[in-house]
């Protein structure tokens, strides 16, 4: 019962760290059908933030990390990918591996390929322990964040007026452009929310991890873009829902792996979602495509 | 009101319309018809914004539409209701509703205005929190039209209002368009089904691959003699022994 409940524990944490991962891409592409590989860049450079800023209070560093990031997922939107609105998929897709890399090697230029130590608020990793459990105090942090940007993420699109658009907008973009939504208040919103939840990732992830390279967001990133597939690309729901199952199978894959084969484990975990999208590769929720017509 | 004149527009090398020229009055309901891949799609997405045109010019009360972008067209006072709906069906139909007024922020007469349409289209209110897309045929069609109308458009264009939608569904559509024409909306109606749209149109623009055929009030179009053969593209097609094309 103990190692079920410290299982449910680790996998909520890790699942709500893809969760945020797969939101913040799944809004991108549901909304303009970008598929941003530069999304890891925006957890990368948020690391590299907080080593720049080692020495200042955390709260400065943690809300200095969080604007510098949307910062620059705002500016990634106005430089690369408006210009590129009316293109096509493929160049999408392209433009936003061009984008990934350039970032990683501007990042090798400015701080060289060495790890690098991140030892924001150390105090955040030790356990706290009650009858039998173990979890962290960044754990708990990374629970409640969780919890906390997916209601109010789903409260922004469900409630309010410029939500509502954003969702009418990820269903049909040129529908919505005719009922009198801007295309670009849309895109630059979309970048803004999916740069602050990059940022709210990368404070979290880079903590608990405590290194940073100029590739360290390629892995998160990865497995936020399974996770949107695995949730039914376009779906937000979805995507988070996405997010949470790959958590749970780490964790479970981690505890039922003999020790020799856990290093193996991402291999395992992405056999299974394989095998998963065999059976099922529209995804847990199924989105109707928006359909374009000239 | 609307002036469109000498309009072109090409896919690629291909010509989609070819120097179109029509005018809508204030207060008149016009139609184009025309077959199949006749432009009449392209020429609503022309006016809306949706394609840029190569030549030729579309004048709505003395502005040009042309470099404005859809935004700006819906809040000088155009909506589109478009071809197969295209309601946005995860969405609920309140909320549908409340999207076709994303150019206002007059909240309190926005909720009036849902209000009224929701007495205009009872059907809406009875399903006003499901997804729009579990609606009927019909029903998507009537949330199309007030979601255009919830824009205050003083010019509402409708591409093929009729499509696909079972006689009956048609007859309350159309009974829809003739009310909105009596509360002194202009329309643009684009229609393959030729009657519907004679009966309920001032004057009616006969389109065919990319050019106007003909024009004329709706008597005068039944009664040229010329009418069937400028639709359909050759003469008696229903009596087979003047097959010639005439273009």
């Amino acid at each position: 019962m103990t190692i079920l409940l410290q299982g449910v524990l680790d996998a909520v944490s890790i699942g709500g760290l893809f969760a945020l991962m797969a939101l913040g891409i799944g809004l991108i592409f549901g909304i303009m059908r970008l598929i941003n590989f530069a999304h890891g860049e925006l957890i990368t450079i948020g690391g590299y933030a907080m080593v720049v800023l080692a020495d200042a209070p955390p709260l400065a560093t943690a809300i200095l990390t969080l604007l510098f990031v949307i910062l620059l997922a705002l500016v990634m939107e106005r430089l690369a990918f408006r210009p590129l609105r009316q293109a096509s998929l493929p160049t999408l897709l392209i433009a936003s591996f061009a984008v990934s890399y350039l970032l990683q090697n501007v990042l090798l230029l400015i701080f060289g390929g060495n790890t690098k130590g991140v030892n924001f608020l150390p105090s955040l990793s030790q356990p706290i322990e009650f009858s039998g459990l173990r979890i962290t105090y960044l754990q708990t942090v990374i629970i409640v964040v969780t919890i906390v940007l997916l209601v109010a993420v789903t409260l922004f699109l469900k409630r309010t007026r410029f939500g509502i658009q954003m969702r009418a907008a990820a269903e049909d973009f040129r529908m919505a452009q005719l009922v009198g939504i801007g295309a670009t208040a849309v895109a630059v919103t979309a970048f803004a929310t999916s740069g602050f939840l990059a940022s709210v990732v990368s404070l979290l992830y880079i903590t608990q991890i405590g290194v940073i390279l100029p590739q360290t967001g390629l892995q998160p990133a990865l497995f936020g873009f399974v996770a949107t597939v695995l949730g039914g690309l376009g779906s937000l729901l979805g995507a988070a829902v996405g997010g949470f199952v790959i958590g749970c199978l780490a964790v479970v894959l981690q505890i039922v792996l003999p020790l020799e084969l856990r290093l193996f484990r991402d291999a395992f975990l992405f056999a299974i979602l394989f095998a998963v999208l065999l059976i099922r590769p529209q995804g847990f929720i199924v989105v109707r495509w928006a359909r374009e017509r000239v | 009101m609307l002036a469109v004149a000498g309009l072109q527009v090409s896919y690629g090398s291909i010509a989609a319309l070819r120097g179109v020229s029509l005018s809508v009055g204030s207060g008149e309901v016009v139609s184009v018809i025309g077959p199949n891949g006749a432009g009449k799609s392209t020429l609503m997405a022309a006016i809306t914004g949706g394609v840029t045109p190569r030549g030729g010019s579309v004048v709505f009360e003395g502005t040009s539409l042309l470099s404005l972008g859809p935004k700006r067209i819906v809040q000088r006072g155009i909506s589109l209701v478009p071809e197969g709906r295209r309601i946005f069906s995860s969405l609920t139909v309140h909320e549908n509703l409340k999207v076709g007024a994303s150019t206002r922020t007059d909240r309190a007469a926005i909720a009036a205005d849902i209000e009224r349409m929701l007495g205009h289209f009872p059907a809406l209110r009875e399903r006003l929190d499901r997804p729009a897309g579990r609606l009927s045929g019909g029903e998507q069609q009537q949330l199309a039209i007030a979601r255009a109308l919830l824009a205050r458009p003083r010019l509402l264009l409708l591409d093929e209002p009729s499509l696909g939608l079972a006689p009956l569904v048609v007859d309350l559509v159309y009974r829809i368009l003739a009310r909105l024409r009596s509360e002194g909306i202009t329309i643009l109606l684009v229609e393959q089904n030729v009657h519907r749209a004679l009966a309920v149109s001032d004057r009616t623009y006969v389109l065919r691959t990319g050019s106007i055929e003909m024009q004329g009030t709706s008597a005068e179009l039944l009664q040229a003699p010329r009418f069937e053969e400028a639709y359909f593209g050759f003469a008696g097609m229903k009596r087979g022994d003047r097959g010639a094309s005439p273009t």
